[in-house]
């Protein structure tokens, strides 16, 4: 044999030795028990302190706040979401007292209006949306309902709401183009607002002469195989 | 920010590291397989840049998973995808293709290709070199005919084993974006070809500009023959990547996937530049134009007849568009692939921070440090195979 091969040899052979040996000293006795990770993980978690309490703890004194959230819409959302870790609380009520948060930006975390949260799902813009007065002032965390139905379309759909209000159409209700049932107030998905499905409709202000200052078109001419919010985006028009 | 995207996507998780990551990848193995083409395909022409390919393969390969570690940010942990292999995950797998292809293809090759002229250059120092040349050697200092002969046949035999390993380590790297299924911008099995061939175009075109510019600076001619052939070769490896690239174009045109018109949007506007200007137009069919004009890919000394040092200027100036088109891919690839979001309605922008562990200043140190580690290579192991080494070796051996 070449005197080359038994030097190669030697290096991996060494190579393979010290892989062996590390791995011998590095992996944990566990590991690959249960999955890709070291089993006695679990007994570990297992010996962390207990911060948690439960809900169900929570309710052994305080069921009838516990009745109340649990038939209202915050019946998702569990104590400690909210008062924290309660685990301290539970063993010394007394003396341990959980946090109950009071500012709007606690409450915002989940309900400041975000595109990509449902439809539906209540959402506020907080600059707008009474600013600087706490949300459990007209809330009650508990059981939370709005206190009464959308009083305004932008309660929901602030973002339009907001691009209207620096369009030339900022003076123009949204009631004047959406038939909006008061059902849709309360099911959003099931029940839409209606939109404009006639030229003439915009064309009462837009083909209308003694309108002055206000742009305008001739109805039979102007592009008529269309319905005008095809071309003119109408929370902000003269963009197309 | 363009129209709608899901929270979680207004920031790009893998940065600039990630698009220099393949980009070295792929020069190490395109560096590579220039080498084999004179070990194993016997084209003698380029045998001056065989040892200049290797070393630079190593250089780059040392460097190739350091925009890893400092995009992940504990560099410590790594050596745990060694200890505890997950034989599930690509991503965890190239730990050992890396291993592979460093240690029994890069390492082995160059010993076998280095072992006379380091017994030489063993016998022929003093002090520190001559023991760190006889380390080098692992005290194996036979360098009879025989010895020699075995020298060249296992060389050979491991060139021969390295050319299915390079296409492993950069195919993979082409592998770990074609499998990501929820995207439709790299999911693509073409994905792991095209990488390899863009690495093959890029690689065949380091070498070249390394050959140029170190023969320059050793005031030496520069061999036209060889010249001459790299850019030949470098040609067929740009028609090619560039047909390939062109075919998973046409196939994603003509499937139209709902996809389509986020992509097409995202290619007009945030990757115009990347994309149209420096890949397509820049990095591919001006050099591939030129290359067919100048090199003798089509006709034998070229449509064009200039004079030497002018056709040097051309191909020069073909590499460094190359190199740029190259890097350009690698960026359209993997910040393309997260600029527009997965509800298909909207596009991010990515802005590249200069300082920070992910920054331009990291990336450009890590971009330099291959030169720094090749440089001293060639210093330990001159690939030279002038008459000055040689006369050396003839000397001492």
């Amino acid at each position: 044999m070449p005197e080359q091969v038994p030097r190669l040899l030697a290096v991996f052979l060494t190579a393979s030795v010290a892989l062996v040996i590390a791995r011998s000293l590095l992996v944990p006795d566990t590991f690959g028990d249960i999955g890709h990770y070291r089993a006695a993980a679990t007994d570990s978690v297992v010996a962390h302190q207990k911060k948690y309490a439960g809900h169900q703890e929570c309710a052994l004194c305080h069921g009838q706040i516990q009745e109340m959230r649990l038939a209202g819409n915050h019946r998702g959302v569990r104590c400690e979401v909210c008062h924290g870790p309660a685990a301290n609380h539970v063993s010394n009520p007394l003396e341990v007292k959980p946090p109950a948060p009071q500012d709007r930006e606690f409450c915002t975390l989940c309900h400041e209006y975000n595109a990509s949260r449902p439809t539906g799902f209540p959402q506020i813009d907080p600059a707008d949306h009474n600013p600087h007065v706490p949300c459990i002032a007209c809330h009650e965390p508990h059981a939370p309902e709005p206190p009464g139905m959308p009083g305004d379309c932008s309660a929901c759909h602030g973002q339009i709401a907001r691009q209207k209000a620096v369009s030339h159409h900022s003076a123009v209700p949204c009631t004047t183009c959406h038939q909006t049932p008061d059902e849709h107030k309360v099911n959003p998905r099931s029940v839409r607002p209606s939109k404009p499905t006639e030229r003439d409709f915009c064309g009462a202000c837009h083909a209308q002469e003694r309108l002055a200052g206000i742009p305008q078109i001739d109805l039979t001419a102007h592009n008529p195989a269309y319905l005008c919010w095809q071309c003119h985006y109408p929370h902000y028009p003269g963009t197309s | 920010m363009q129209g709608y995207i899901y929270p979680n996507e207004f920031e790009l998780q893998w940065s600039l590291l990630i698009v220099l990551y393949p980009y070295i990848t792929g020069l190490v193995a395109g560096a590579f397989i220039l080498a084999s083409l004179e070990r194993v395909f016997n084209v003698k022409e380029v045998q001056p840049t065989y040892r200049l390919s290797l070393l630079t393969a190593l250089a780059f390969l040392l460097v190739a998973t350091l925009p890893l570690l400092a995009h992940l940010g504990h560099p410590e942990r790594s050596y745990e995808i060694f200890m505890t292999p997950n034989r599930q995950s690509a991503m965890a797998m190239f730990g050992f293709v890396y291993a592979w292809y460093l240690m029994v293809v890069l390492l082995v090759e160059i010993w076998f290709d280095y072992r006379k002229d380091m017994v030489a250059w063993y016998r022929d120092s003093k002090g520190f070199k001559r023991w760190l040349y006889y380390a080098l050697t692992l005290g194996s200092t036979d360098i009879s005919e025989k010895a020699l002969r075995f020298d060249d046949s296992a060389g050979r035999w491991i060139t021969i084993i390295g050319i299915p390993s390079a296409f492993l380590l950069h195919g993979y790297v082409g592998f770990i974006f074609g499998s990501v299924k929820a995207n439709p911008w790299w999911s693509s099995v073409l994905m792991p070809v095209v990488f390899l061939f863009s690495a093959i175009v890029s690689g065949i075109a380091l070498v070249l500009l390394l050959y140029m510019i170190t023969t320059l600076f050793r005031w030496r001619p520069i061999n036209m023959a060889c010249l001459d052939k790299l850019a030949q070769f470098l040609f067929y490896a740009l028609v090619v990547d560039f047909s390939l690239e062109m075919l998973d174009f046409l196939h994603r045109l003509y499937e139209s996937e709902e996809s389509i018109e986020i992509l097409s949007q995202m290619i007009q506007s945030r990757l115009f530049l990347s994309l149209i200007v420096l890949q397509i137009l820049l990095g591919t069919v001006i050099p591939l134009v030129t290359l067919g004009l100048f090199s003798p890919g089509l006709k034998r000394g070229g449509f064009v007849k200039v004079r030497p040092e002018a056709k040097q200027l051309v191909y020069l100036a073909c590499a460094v568009l190359i190199q740029i088109g190259i890097f350009s891919i690698r960026w359209n690839v993997v910040i393309g692939g997260q600029l527009f979001s997965k509800s298909l309605r909207g596009l991010t922008v990515y802005k590249v921070e200069f300082l920070g562990i992910e920054g331009l200043a990291m990336t450009l140190g890590l971009l330099f440090l291959p030169f720094v580690i090749l440089w001293i290579l060639v210093k330990v192991l001159p690939p030279w195979t002038d008459q000055e080494v040689g006369r050396l070796a003839k000397a001492t051996g």
